[in-house]
């Protein structure tokens, strides 16, 4: 589905590159694991294959098609959906319009569907009560529910995840793990993670580690 | 169109900072209007000025033609005998000929003479230089001079002591054009009071020309002049014995030769603006070498000129206050726009197209503008007409000061015949009548949907302009700096 080719990026210097030349694939139905220590770079990575910057060497496809052909704003509208780790929800608003709001940009197959939106939050634990309220108003598991709920609710075949369970404590962290492996093996998606925990890249289908500007795949 | 819906839930969840930016917008908004208003009240202003303040043009003897005939026959004449300037009166066949013109509202035929009380005493002026009861000065003979004054009108409505509200009618009633060929008289209140007088009572007063005829008159209004309209030059007489007549009863004591003749015309304008033409046309019908045509639209220069300081004010108070709204509901959104730069951000990684973000805000402030414009609606009145009345003041008395300093011309001369009748006007009656008119002159401020269209169109394009400043932000946003740190 996602491929990288030759991929590589640097900030100023050219010859001190964070990864060069990565070549890895990425497939639906699975979900993939980016570990590394702070500074390796694999925050960056997820920024390149989530359309939210450019390579500035090598190319990113999606099922064969450049991103640089595709658009990076036509790509995160379609194609990829993101989770972050300080859940980036939409403050002035509910669960339920945060749902509404992110499927109608998406022009998502069930965009302005109220009910779809319920039922999708309910899924994750959000009720009707909770997802009328202002998400403020919500726990920290609550809102990063409700930012998983949005990539459910958003029609795009790519998850991606940072650090998503950064704030959450032992019993969220185990909660939204696994709803992540519900997208990738009951919704068909494919979900990429970047964590620095390796408890949460083992619950993962693979994992990768970015060291010394390259991935290694881990047993 | 998904940018009204978090355009509106953003409104309605934040709801103090939009009613902080409503109230910053309304007192922005408020200005405009009270700017737009009293512009467009110095508009209507200087067209009812038009209206009402009016111009004339007085038909006269042509008194340079006279003098420099005057002056040519004294050169070939000897020392002793001194040549006299002869003023020819005006035919009032003349006069009907101008009245028939357009743009002519209405035609006052005046014609002064004096005459000598018999049934009444005249009321003495002391002025510390001796009294006074004696004529108007002029080129009158002092020995042939009667101590009252008879002002014969058409209607004394039409003239400038009564019509400027310096004279009025107290009791019964003003002389009209249906007195014409009357011995109907309108007398001073201080006149009629010293001497017992009433409407109804009949007075007797001597001619001083022809056979010297003593001449009923029947009192039919009595009338209350303004001290401050005359000066109080010794050779004036005292305004108490001035009286009203039609100018045919006038013309009767000023001799069997003045029958059909006026002192001078004054033919009252309808539109200002038209006086040039009419004067112009005017002088194709009348002999120029025997008469005169003068212009007098001074009342309305001054209230245009007094209008056009207004309106100019106005005009920069709508786009100072513009202006200066724009930057500062630019400030404002850039401050706005800074504090959501994650929600931008997000926005941004759901592939929201960057101007459908600005036409978030955009709408956002939309919202908080039509309502300031309603606000500003109810308020902009209550600016205006404190603005509009201080402006006016200020503006009246600048040109009242203009005006006094130039100084004005006094009011046209009589002409003098065989040298025993009529009087100069006096200088400087002139500069209290203008001013008197352009304090009369109010902006008349109301909002109406046009006031509010305009203030919309304001509202808008400030609007539009502080977005597409504070806007720049949002183009140069990348969301990977916002999002991903």
């Amino acid at each position: 589905m996602l491929k990288t080719e030759g991929l590589g990026y640097w900030y100023q210097d050219k010859s001190e590159p964070l990864f060069q030349d990565i070549n890895l694939t990425f497939e639906v139905g699975q979900s993939y694991a980016i570990l590394g220590h702070s500074g390796t770079g694999k925050t960056t990575f997820l920024s390149l294959i989530a359309g939210l910057d450019k390579p500035k060497a090598g190319d990113i496809l999606l099922d064969d098609r450049s991103l640089k052909k595709i658009g990076l704003t036509t790509y995160r509208r379609h194609d990829v959906s993101i989770v972050f780790q300080a859940y980036n929800l939409f403050t002035y608003m509910s669960p339920l319009n945060n749902l509404l709001t992110a499927m109608a940009i998406t022009d998502a197959e069930h965009a302005g569907d109220k009910h779809f939106a319920l039922r999708t939050l309910n899924d994750l634990g959000i009720n009707e009560d909770l997802a009328t309220r202002n998400v403020q108003h919500l726990s920290g598991g609550q809102q990063q529910r409700v930012a998983i709920a949005r990539t459910m609710a958003c029609d795009a075949q790519l998850v991606v995840a940072d650090e998503p369970t950064g704030n959450l404590d032992e019993d969220n962290t185990k909660e939204v793990i696994a709803q992540f492996q519900k997208i990738a093996h009951d919704r068909q998606k494919c979900v990429i993670i970047v964590t620095h925990e390796p408890d949460v890249a083992a619950q993962c289908d693979h994992q990768y580690r970015l060291e010394n500007k390259q991935f290694t795949q881990l047993a | 169109m998904n940018f009204f819906k978090r355009a509106w839930l953003n409104v309605w969840a934040k709801k103090g900072r939009s009613v902080l930016l409503i109230l910053v917008s309304s007192a922005i908004l408020m200005f405009v209007l009270a700017g737009l208003l009293i512009r467009s009240a110095a508009v209507k202003a200087t067209d009812q000025a038009k209206a009402d303040v009016g111009a004339t043009v007085t038909l006269s003897a042509n008194r340079q033609a006279a003098f420099k005939k005057m002056q040519s026959s004294s050169s070939s004449t000897s020392k002793s005998s001194r040549p006299k300037m002869t003023l020819t009166p005006v035919k009032l066949s003349d006069a009907t000929k101008i009245s028939k013109l357009s743009n002519v509202k209405s035609t006052n035929v005046t014609s002064s003479t004096t005459v000598n009380a018999k049934s009444y005493d005249v009321v003495s002026t002391s002025t510390g230089m001796g009294s006074s009861n004696g004529g108007p000065g002029g080129m009158k003979s002092s020995a042939s001079t009667g101590d009252t004054q008879i002002d014969g009108v058409t209607a004394t409505s039409l003239t400038t002591a009564f019509s400027n509200s310096q004279s009025k009618i107290t009791k019964g009633r003003g002389i009209t054009a249906a007195d014409k060929n009357t011995h109907n008289v309108v007398i001073e209140n201080d006149l009629a009071s010293q001497n017992d007088l009433t409407v109804g009572d009949t007075i007797t007063v001597k001619e001083i020309a022809g056979d010297k005829a003593k001449v009923k008159l029947k009192v039919v209004g009595i009338y209350k002049a303004s001290s401050t309209s005359t000066s109080a030059s010794p050779m004036s007489a005292d305004p108490a014995n001035t009286m009203y007549t039609s100018y045919t009863l006038a013309n009767t004591f000023k001799g069997s030769k003045y029958a059909n003749t006026a002192d001078s015309v004054t033919f009252n304008i309808s539109n200002p603006a038209k006086v040039s033409s009419v004067k112009k046309a005017g002088k194709q019908l009348i002999n120029t070498s025997k008469y005169a045509l003068s212009t007098d639209d001074a009342s309305y220069q001054t209230v245009k000129a007094s209008m056009a300081n207004v309106k100019s004010f106005a005009n920069k108070i709508v786009w100072l206050v513009a202006i200066a709204g724009t930057i500062i509901l630019a400030l404002i959104v850039i401050l706005m726009i800074r504090e959501r730069r994650f929600e931008i951000g997000v926005l941004l990684s759901l592939g929201e197209a960057r101007w459908k973000i600005m036409a978030q805000f955009f709408t956002e402030m939309l919202m908080v503008i039509v309502v300031a414009v309603a606000i500003a609606g109810a308020g902009g009145k209550f600016v205006g007409d404190q603005l509009g009345s201080q402006l006016v003041s200020q503006s009246t008395t600048t040109q009242t000061t203009a005006t006094s300093s130039t100084g004005q011309p006094g009011g046209s001369g009589q002409p003098g015949g065989n040298g025993t009748r009529g009087g100069a006007g006096g200088p400087g009656s002139t500069t209290s009548t203008t001013s008197a008119k352009a304090a009369d002159t109010d902006l008349d401020i109301n909002v109406s949907a046009v006031d509010l269209a305009e203030l919309g169109g304001f509202g808008l394009a400030i609007t539009f302009l502080s977005i597409m400043i504070a806007s720049g932000g949002i183009l140069r946003l990348e969301p990977k700096k916002v999002l991903i740190s």
